[in-house]
Formats: structure tokens, C-alpha cells, sequence
């Protein structure tokens, strides 16, 4: 599957900058390059090298690395897909930070981090974004912004290269993809559309993912993303991004592997929420789980998480609403226990008392070596007296 | 005079830094409103790692040992400012009608937001500035050198004001080192009138 030329030259003709600067855009003929081979340590590209190369040291020993194999090989299978050759060069780590990012290194890691897992909803969403990344690397884009860094003299943006990852720095919302130019990004869409429509994947899927994120953010206090995110800062607007992503991909279909991510993120989803709702960003979680739920109902844990994130924010009707996904999430399967502490909370908070008494021993009951089995307990003496 | 004159700059420039005075030993008064008896002294710094309306005090330095004093939030006050990063995002607010899980959930979003990983271990009732309140226990790794911290909080909301008291240290060999002086610190600390 390739996606037709009519619609590639629509596209350049949208961006005649970038075809001008990049020379002709062989669009259903691009080939990437061959396999890059270690330049000199020498040189400025090979002290880039060397810079990544000390940063994944680090990341291998790293607690923040998801150690699951199954994942690991998954990660790696769809990387190899995309990136054909390159893929024996390409190290793929799963990395536990919850925000929406992966990263591409000119060194041949690659990280994508659990909060892009949580958010994706199939496998070609996954290979959208990891295709993306494949293009900035396959374009050389790091070493190319490293060389203009260095002709502005301001070698310090440089660290922006690689978002915020290890040493240089861990405040990372979205800081990957700031660093590269909106050309550089609008090019690394391309090269990832084409790259998961020849790997056979649904390519309009690619256009879902920045759908999704920006509802998201939009949900949250800073409103429109494209306005305010730094996400967006220095991404093609995003809605250009979507409608030019969709048009590329016109109606062309593919696999979309929902039953396969599924079971391969399956052990991790408990974690990846908790980490969610830690972030305390609640507008934005609610919008994501809804997202979520409502593609996979049956889920008591997406209920659960989401009266969380709703039972914390607080706002209007969030507590009846709170209550429900409570409610909800312990008549499905696999039904948490934590639901009937925070239906506890909520009786209490409305003066049942005799309910918040029954949810909170039904909780120590399912739970009793809970870290706040203390606390509890102490408010089922309180209720009772 | 090159010497004096690199000397002064150097002095200055350290004075611009972070401003570290020494507290204690004996009663000191936190934020005006928060007295505590230490028996050795501390170091209260006033530069970088200064968050907010928090006091922030150490022994062997902020990245060390780092015991911070929350002393009367009222109703909306933030816990931190946001990080310049993230500077749209929901803020870290305290709430007078906030439950102590609700307070916990704003300390776990404060030492998780730059992607470092908390656990909160033990959560209890205690008493806290001679009001009803709660101790919980945590463990943090921290995202920018992996280094895991242990840490331990005392919470009481008096008045629909925030008394808090916050101890984070490295795990090994640091947070025992103060840890029996912190929990003296935490006993003996009451709302001053």
C-alpha cells in the first residue's frame, strides 16, 4: 500500500517552501537512505553521538524503563516494520512518563513513554507516531538543527534536540517535539505517513492521534492547544496538521491492531492511569479516559479512574457524576476495590453516614493491608461514634 | 586591589545566589504563624529551591535533606507556583474543604510533576499543631538523577488553613540520618497565637 501521488503532490504543492529547500520530493518513490554508519567522534555529528550515546547508558539503567519483554518486542516489531534496514540500529526503551512523547535519537534510541502508550487506541496510532519519529531520524533532523544551533551560537538550545530526557533535564510535558522546526516536523509527518501506510498500517489514523491530543488539551485550563500548548509551539497548527494528515491519507485503509495493543499494554493500563491521575492536570484526564471509556465500556477500571479524576476536581456535578462511575465500575468485571473507598468518601462528604461506613469496611475488607487502611479505619471509628 | 575587587563581586554575586540563615537551635517561629523547637541548628534557605509560600529548611544541603514548612495556606493558595513549563496547567491550589486524601493527592502532584515517580506508603491519623490531623508516609524517584527518596508528612488543617510539614531525604544513609530530630520538630510544632 502507498499513498497516491496525487495526493503527495497536493500536499508539496501546499509547502512549495519546503519542496524548494529539500529539493524534489519524490513522493511514492522516496526510499530512506542507507543505514547511517558512526561518524567520527571528530566531528560535530559524532559528539552528538557521543552525547546520546552517554544519555542511553544511563536510560539501561534507568527505573524508569518498563523491563517487560513482550512490550519490548512489540515496541521493536512495529519499529522494524516502519523502518525496514534501519531497524537493526534502532533500540526501542519504553520509558514510565506520563505525557504524550516519544523521541527518535540520531544514535538510533528510541523512547516512547507510557503516557503516549495510555493514549493511543490501536496500533496505528502507535506507528503514526513512531513513524514520525522514524522520519526525523531518517532526515538527519537533530544533526541539521544541532548545525544551525551552532552557526546561531547558541549551542545551549541544543539540549532542546532531545526534549528533556536524563541529565538534561526531566520537566517533560511535551518537550521532544519543540525542538524541531515546523518544517522539520510538517516533513517528518510525511516521511511517518508514508512510512506506516508501505508497513501496511491505516494511515488515517495518523491524523486521529493530533484529533485526540488536542481535544485533550483543549479540555484543560490552557484551552486551545494550538494557541498555548508548548506542544504545539513550534508544530505545524494542529489543525493543518489534521486536515493535511487526513488528506494524505484520503480513504486509504490498513491494519489497525486494536485487539493487539490492547493485550499488549493490558498489564500496565492500572499503572499507567494511577500515573495519569497523579499529574493532577483532572480536566484534561477526565477528557482522555472518557475518550477511552467510551471505546472500551465494559472497563472498571477506566470508570474507576475517571470518578477519581472527577471526585478530585470537584466541579459542578462532578461528585453525582463521580458517584456513578463508581457505581458503574463495581457491576463490571474485575471491579476495584479502591471504588469503594471513594464511594465512602463521597457518602461522608453527603452525610450518609451508614453508607460511607458499609464502602469504607467493604474497602479494608478487599483491601487490608492498604497503605491508608489506618486512616479508614479511623474514619469508620468516626463514623460510628 | 584586583583581588579586593574580585573578592566583592564574588561576595555579591553569592549574596544574589541564596540567601541561607541559620535557625535555631531553641524556638523558632516559621512563617509568622508556625513555632517549632529545634535542638541543633538548621539552615533556612531563601534562594532557587524556594517554592512558593513553603520554608525551606536543611542540614546538608537542599538536594540532601530538605524539611519544609507549610505554615497557615488559606483557601486558594497554592502549594507551589507552576513550573515555567507548564505554566497553563491546572494549579496545585489547597482548598479549605479538602479532605486528607484530597491533601495528598496535591503533594503527590507536586513532587510527581517533573516526571519523578511517588508512592505513597503509609497514611495515618496523628495530631499536628495540637489539632486533629494526619502523617503519611511516601517514596519518590526522582526523575532527574534516579536517586530514591523517603519521605514523611504531617498535616493538619486548622482554622480551614493549611499547617504542614514536609521531610524528603535520599533513602539510604540521609533520611535517618535527622529523621528522629524531624519527628521531635513535627511533636512540637503549634500554631502561634
Amino acid at each position: 500500500m502507498s499513498l497516491t501521488r496525487r495526493r503527495w503532490l497536493a500536499y508539496g504543492c501546499a509547502h512549495c517552501a519546503t519542496l524548494a529547500a529539500g529539493g524534489a520530493w519524490a513522493v511514492d518513490d522516496w526510499q530512506p537512505p542507507p543505514r547511517f554508519l558512526r561518524p567520527d567522534l571528530a566531528s560535530d555529528e559524532g559528539g552528538l553521538w557521543a552525547m546520546v550515546d552517554r544519555e542511553e547508558t544511563k536510560l539501561r539503567r534507568s527505573s524508569f524503563v518498563m523491563r517487560d519483554p513482550a512490550l519490548n518486542d512489540y515496541l521493536k516489531a512495529i519499529t522494524c516494520k516502519l523502518g525496514g534496514d534501519h531497524c537493526a540500529d534502532a533500540r526501542v526503551y519504553a520509558v514510565r512518563t506520563p505525557w504524550f512523547n516519544a523521541s527518535m535519537f540520531p544514535n538510533g534510541m528510541m523512547q516512547v513513554w507510557s503516557g503516549l502508550l495510555l493514549r493511543v487506541e490501536n496500533e496505528a496510532q502507535l506507528a503514526a507516531v513512531m513513524g514520525h519519529e522514524i522520519g526525523h531520524y531518517l532526515k538527519r533532523h537533530s544533526v541539521e538543527r544541532l548545525r544551525d544551533a551552532k552557526q546561531r551560537s547558541a549551542f545551549a538550545s541544543v539540549i532542546g534536540v532531545f526534549g528533556l530526557v536524563g541529565a538534561l533535564g526531566a520537566l517533560g510535558a511535551v518537550a521532544g517535539g519543540a525542538a524541531f522546526s515546523r518544517e522539520h516536523e510538517r516533513e517528518a509527518d510525511r516521511i511517518g505517513l508514508l512510512l506506516m501506510a508501505r508497513a501496511g498500517y491505516d494511515p488515517r489514523e495518523a491524523s486521529r492521534v493530533w484529533a485526540n491530543l488536542r481535544a485533550e488539551l483543549a479540555a484543560g485550563p490552557a484551552g486551545d492547544p494550538s494557541k498555548k500548548s508548548a506542544l504545539f509551539a513550534s508544530h505545524p497548527p494542529s489543525d493543518e496538521r489534521q486536515a493535511t494528515l487526513a488528506e494524505l491519507a484520503g480513504e486509504q485503509t490498513g491494519f489497525l491492531g486494536e485487539a493487539e495493543y490492547r493485550e499488549r499494554i493490558e498489564p500496565f493500563m492500572w499503572g499507567l492511569l494511577d500515573d495519569e491521575l497523579k499529574r493532577t492536570q483532572y480536566d484534561e484526564s477526565i477528557a482522555l479516559i472518557t475518550r477511552l471509556a467510551d471505546k472500551q465500556p465494559q472497563r472498571a477500571d477506566l470508570r474507576y479512574f475517571r470518578g477519581e479524576a472527577r471526585r478530585l476536581r470537584a466541579k459542578d456535578e462532578d461528585l453525582s457524576l463521580a458517584l456513578a462511575d463508581f457505581d458503574e465500575a463495581l457491576k463490571l468485571a474485575k471491579p476495584p476495590a479502591q471504588a469503594y473507598r471513594s464511594v465512602g468518601y463521597i457518602a461522608r462528604q453527603q452525610g450518609r453516614k451508614d453508607d460511607a461506613r458499609s464502602a469504607f469496611t467493604r474497602y479494608l475488607d478487599a483491601a487490608p493491608d492498604a497503605p491508608d487502611a489506618g486512616m479508614i479505619r479511623n474514619e469508620i471509628s468516626e463514623l460510628q461514634s | 586591589m584586583k583581588k579586593l575587587a574580585l573578592s566583592l563581586v564574588v561576595v555579591a554575586l553569592l549574596a544574589g545566589c541564596a540567601g541561607v540563615v541559620k535557625v535555631g537551635p531553641g524556638e523558632t517561629v516559621v512563617g509568622n504563624k508556625l513555632a517549632v523547637t529545634i535542638d541543633t541548628a538548621w539552615n533556612q534557605f531563601n534562594g532557587a529551591g524556594q517554592q512558593g509560600p513553603s520554608t525551606l529548611w536543611t542540614v546538608d544541603g537542599i538536594t540532601v535533606d530538605n524539611l519544609r514548612f507549610y505554615a497557615g495556606l488559606k483557601d486558594g493558595d497554592l502549594l507551589a507556583p507552576n513550573a515555567p513549563q507548564a505554566k497553563d496547567a491546572r494549579p496545585l491550589a489547597f482548598k479549605a474543604a479538602m479532605r486528607p486524601d484530597e491533601i495528598v493527592a496535591l503533594y503527590q502532584g507536586l513532587y510527581s510533576r517533573d516526571g519523578s515517580s511517588f508512592t505513597l506508603d503509609k497514611m495515618e491519623p496523628t495530631e499536628f499543631v495540637g489539632s486533629k490531623g494526619f502523617r503519611f508516609q511516601y517514596t519518590v524517584v526522582r526523575k532527574v538523577d534516579e536517586v530514591k527518596l523517603s519521605g514523611v508528612a504531617w498535616v493538619a488543617v486548622r482554622d480551614g488553613q493549611l499547617y504542614a510539614m514536609t521531610y524528603t531525604a535520599p533513602r539510604l544513609g540521609f533520611f535517618t540520618r535527622h529523621s528522629v530530630q524531624v519527628e521531635q520538630i513535627a511533636k512540637s510544632a503549634r500554631v502561634k497565637a
